[in-house]
């Protein structure tokens, strides 16, 4: 076994060096998440009276609880973070560490870097044991700081601590799934995507299991469950962590054992030869082929989605029937039962819609890749103009997610309509038709993006980020309307209402021709990237080829 | 050489990465007809000058007339009439080579089904393999096959042959050769120095951004020296050392550096000292070239 870990050290050290700063986003973002809940708690919510209308709205709008999960305790700081920042921040330190480990792995394979680095004097098990071991100190790193500067702006010791350490926890449980999936998937797409299809799958279970409050079974067969189990500030349990160093221990032990079976830059599924002729002559083909494993996963995730939903929607009034402060709204006529369930389908179709965006976005963004690898330039080398190129991509990316949520509406509303709540099957399709305009503005920035800036790759995904966060956290933040209006969704009309505000959709459109127009001018007039040449090459060819 | 048979032509052809300027004034000229040979050091600016040739990259300055039109303004144009070879060839992951050479002939405007398959055959290419399957040999094979398998005026390769055992390097340029006899335009960078010997009719040597040597073969061996070898009967006197130029005398033994084109003069000379052993030695090409790559050595000619 020591024979096998050769090199770890030096190779640690170097993983440390090119792609640890690739973790410090996501160090960011997490932290940001948590201190900012302590910073401005006090400030939104300074009195008792505002804390329970929190908790009133918190307790009306069940789609928070799929996100966020349970709210324990909404009347301190701390635990209004742990309720805040919890589920999602510990979302957030896995997807860094599956990254992280995919990347030092299978993409290193798939690059031919890890060859070089496999000839040289390294075990063969070492590469794996520097990625994990790196994805594990990144986590354990992140809970510290997230943990310490919560701490600093004002947060509990304990309870922020702990709530640090559970962020850490998820990082090292999805640490061993990754290296899991790094070994199955074929090239490091497949193994990435493998690992967030599990992460999504787990965070959407326990967010569904707890809010129709399913019996507590279900937490315990759920990863995620256990880490919503720790209740930093409600509580502190410590013990569940024990629980996930226990699964990250197997997971990895797995994928070891799984590494060790398989051969280098293969992936457990060996591929099979494929057709001599090819069927795909334009590139408008090309980019349907290139993006049809993604549509087939993806589609049957929004199946899948519209199903969770859809059955959430038709429980609201069980879900809203046990929150005092809506029943006493409803009786004093300050709302409508229909108005909420109205209200609520929307706000569950922007979900819908934000997800959606995310397969939309990665289209995109794969452009870059492909150009990156130089498997654009033969493609303009032949007679097929930029445009033509560029826009087969785009029609993928906003086609996909405009079915993922006609799919996942559909679904959404067959259900709704048939469970007597007031809401009928028309009502249910139109508002997801609504929703898909403002996919397409978030979608088409990315367009801008790539086909504009196309340096910096990570900004194709701000639309995204913004259309969540102001969806999702806005409302409890009384953000102004100019601030919500930011996102795309804050424009969709809540089609159940007497007066639809249809005029947004044609602003929001307006935007997305836009961001369209930037990023086809941009694409169009740009140097497409290419690879400088490598420099060892040519001496040992020149001589090779003198000697005759 | 008539002037308006040019397939490619720049002239003070200037490119910049951000602000390390990679083409320092770039004057290439392809003839119809032609294969012409593009050599030069790594980091020359080999790739860069193609990129741009392909409207892949856009040029900072100079003019630039392939195919006597735009090669950024017109591409669409241009390029159904050229194919081009990187020499790095990166295959779609899934898509077996078979079917990458197929996408890329149908977005060129269609290839020729028989040349097809007599390339496939040739070049002993498995085109069922899948992408990350194919060895690097094997994978410039389908970008050769490609590029050859549609019948174009004008042929781009950047070091196609990287990669190719000696057998496929002598099948890639049988195939050259036929194509030129069909009358096309090949523009091979290169740095297998037999390759571009047996290929090209004409050589562009670029260094560090700029064309520092166009012409034939013997039109480049023409700018470089000679060496003689001697014995002479009696020691060389002081005006004939001087009239060789760059000799080393050692009693009656020579050593003498003479530009190609004056072995006669330096003939001349020694005879009348009675020349017991002589060897002239003619550059070789990789002499030639190593005198051309060197950084220092500028000066060219007389
Ligand atoms: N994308 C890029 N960004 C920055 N510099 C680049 C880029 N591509 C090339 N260069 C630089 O421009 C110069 C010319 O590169 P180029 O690839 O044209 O050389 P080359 O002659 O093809 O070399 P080789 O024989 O190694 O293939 C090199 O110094 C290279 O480092
Ligand atoms: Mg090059």
């Amino acid at each position: 076994m020591s024979e096998s870990l050769t090199g770890t050290r030096p190779l640690l050290g170097a993983l440390a060096k090119h792609d640890g700063s690739r973790f410090a986003p996501w160090v960011l973002i997490v932290t940001a998440l948590s201190a900012s809940s302590v910073l401005v708690y006090p400030w939104i919510f300074p009195d008792a009276a505002d804390r329970a209308a929190l908790a009133a709205a918190v307790g009306s709008n069940p789609a928070l609880g799929l996100i966020f999960g349970p709210a324990y305790d909404l009347s301190t700081v701390d635990g209004f973070n742990s309720w805040r920042s919890l589920a999602l921040g510990g979302f957030l330190t896995a997807l860094g560490a599956i990254f992280l480990v995919t990347r030092a792995t299978r993409a290193q394979e798939d690059s031919g870097q890890a060859e070089l680095l496999a000839s040289g004097v390294m075990g063969r098990s070492s590469r794996l044991m520097a990625a994990s071991l790196l994805a594990l100190g990144a986590s354990l790193m992140l809970g510290l700081v997230v943990g310490l500067v919560t701490v600093l702006f004002g947060g509990g010791w304990e309870d922020s601590m702990l709530l640090g350490f559970t962020f850490a926890g998820t990082g090292w449980m999805f640490t061993g799934i990754a290296s899991v999936t790094a070994q199955i998937g074929g090239d490091s797409r497949s193994a990435n995507s493998m690992a967030v299809g599990t992460l999504g799958v787990l965070f959407l279970a326990r967010g569904f299991l707890y809010s129709v409050e399913a019996p507590e079974w279900t937490t315990w067969v759920n990863p995620l469950g256990w880490m919503q189990e720790t209740r930093p500030a409600s509580g502190n349990h410590w013990w569940p962590l024990a629980l996930a160093v226990g699964f990250s221990v197997v997971a990895l032990a797995v994928g070891f054992y799984l590494q060790a079976q398989r051969d280098f830059g293969q992936g457990a599924i060996a591929p099979k030869p494929g057709p001599g002729r090819g069927r795909y002559t334009t590139t408008w083909r090309l980019a349907l082929r290139q993006n049809r494993g993604p549509i087939v996963t993806w589609s049957i995730a929004f199946v899948a989605l519209g199903f969770v939903f859809g059955f959430f929607v038709t429980s609201i009034y069980d879900l809203l029937g046990s929150d005092l402060a809506v029943q006493q709204a409803i009786a004093g006529g300050a709302v409508t039962p229909e108005g909420l369930v109205g209200a609520f389908m929307a706000t569950i179709l922007s979900m819908v819609g934000i997800v959606a965006a995310v397969p939309g976005v990665q289209t995109v963004v794969r452009i870059r890749t492909e150009e990156v690898n130089d498997r654009v330039e033969p493609i303009m080398a032949t007679a097929t103009p930029r445009w033509r190129y560029y826009a087969s991509n785009v029609i993928v990316a906003l086609g996909a997610p405009t079915i993922f949520v006609l799919i996942a509406g559909t679904l959404v509303a067959v259900l709704a309509s048939s469970a007597d709540i007031g809401v009928e099957l028309g009502d249910g399709v139109l508002q997801a038709v609504a929703t898909v305009p403002a996919v397409w503005t978030v979608v088409a920035f990315s367009v801008a993006v790539i086909g504009a800036r196309p340096q910096i790759p990570v900004a194709a995904w701000i639309g995204v980020l913004l259309s969540f966060a102001i969806t999702l956290l806005g409302p409890t933040f009384n953000l102004p309307d100019w601030a919500l209006a930011i996102s795309s969704f804050w424009h969709v009309p809540k089609v159940t209402l007497p007066d639809p505000e249809w005029i947004g959709l044609v602003w929001i459109s307006l935007v997305t021709i836009v961001f369209l127009a930037v990023g086809f001018a941009g694409f169009g007039k740009r140097d497409l990237a290419t690879t400088p040449s490598t420099p060892l090459r040519g001496p040992a060819r020149l001589l090779a080829g003198a000697g005759e | 050489m008539v002037t308006g048979s040019a397939v490619i032509e720049t002239e003070g052809l200037t490119k910049s990465y951000g602000t390390f300027q990679a083409l320092k004034g770039v004057d290439l000229r392809v003839e119809r007809g032609q294969v012409h040979g593009f050599l030069g050091p790594n980091g020359a600016g080999k790739s860069t000058t193609i990129r741009v040739l392909l409207g892949l990259l856009r040029a900072d300055g100079g003019t630039v007339r392939l195919l006597d039109g735009d090669p950024w303004d017109d591409v669409t144009e241009l390029h159904r009439r050229l194919a081009y070879v990187p020499g790095d060839v990166s295959l779609w992951p899934g898509m077996t080579g078979g079917e990458a050479i197929d996408l890329l002939g149908s977005l060129r405007g269609g290839l020729d089904e028989h040349r097809r398959t007599e390339l496939i055959e040739r070049f002993e290419l498995d085109p069922t393999k899948r992408g990350r399957q194919y060895s690097k040999g094997n994978r410039q094979k389908v970008a050769i096959v490609a590029a050859l398998a549609s019948n174009v005026e004008l042929l781009i390769m950047d070091e196609p042959t990287s990669g190719l055992d000696p057998l496929m390097e002598s099948v890639f340029q049988d195939v050259v050769q036929e194509a030129k006899a069909e009358g096309a335009t090949v523009l091979l960078s290169s740095h297998i120095l037999a390759e571009a010997e047996s290929l090209a009719d004409k050589l562009s040597l670029i260094r560090d951004g700029r064309i520092v040597e166009s012409g034939t073969l013997a039109e480049l061996r023409d700018h470089t020296s000679t060496t003689i070898h001697a014995v002479l009967g009696r020691p060389l006197d002081s005006a004939a050392v001087a009239a060789l130029g760059d000799a080393q005398v050692d009693g009656s033994r020579v050593t003498a550096q003479v530009e190609s084109t004056r072995v006669g003069d330096a003939m001349e000379v020694l005879t009348p000292f009675g020349i017991s052993s002589l060897t002239v030695t003619p550059p070789s090409l990789e002499h030639l070239f190593l005198r051309l790559y060197e950084p220092d050595d500028t000066d060219a000619g007389p």
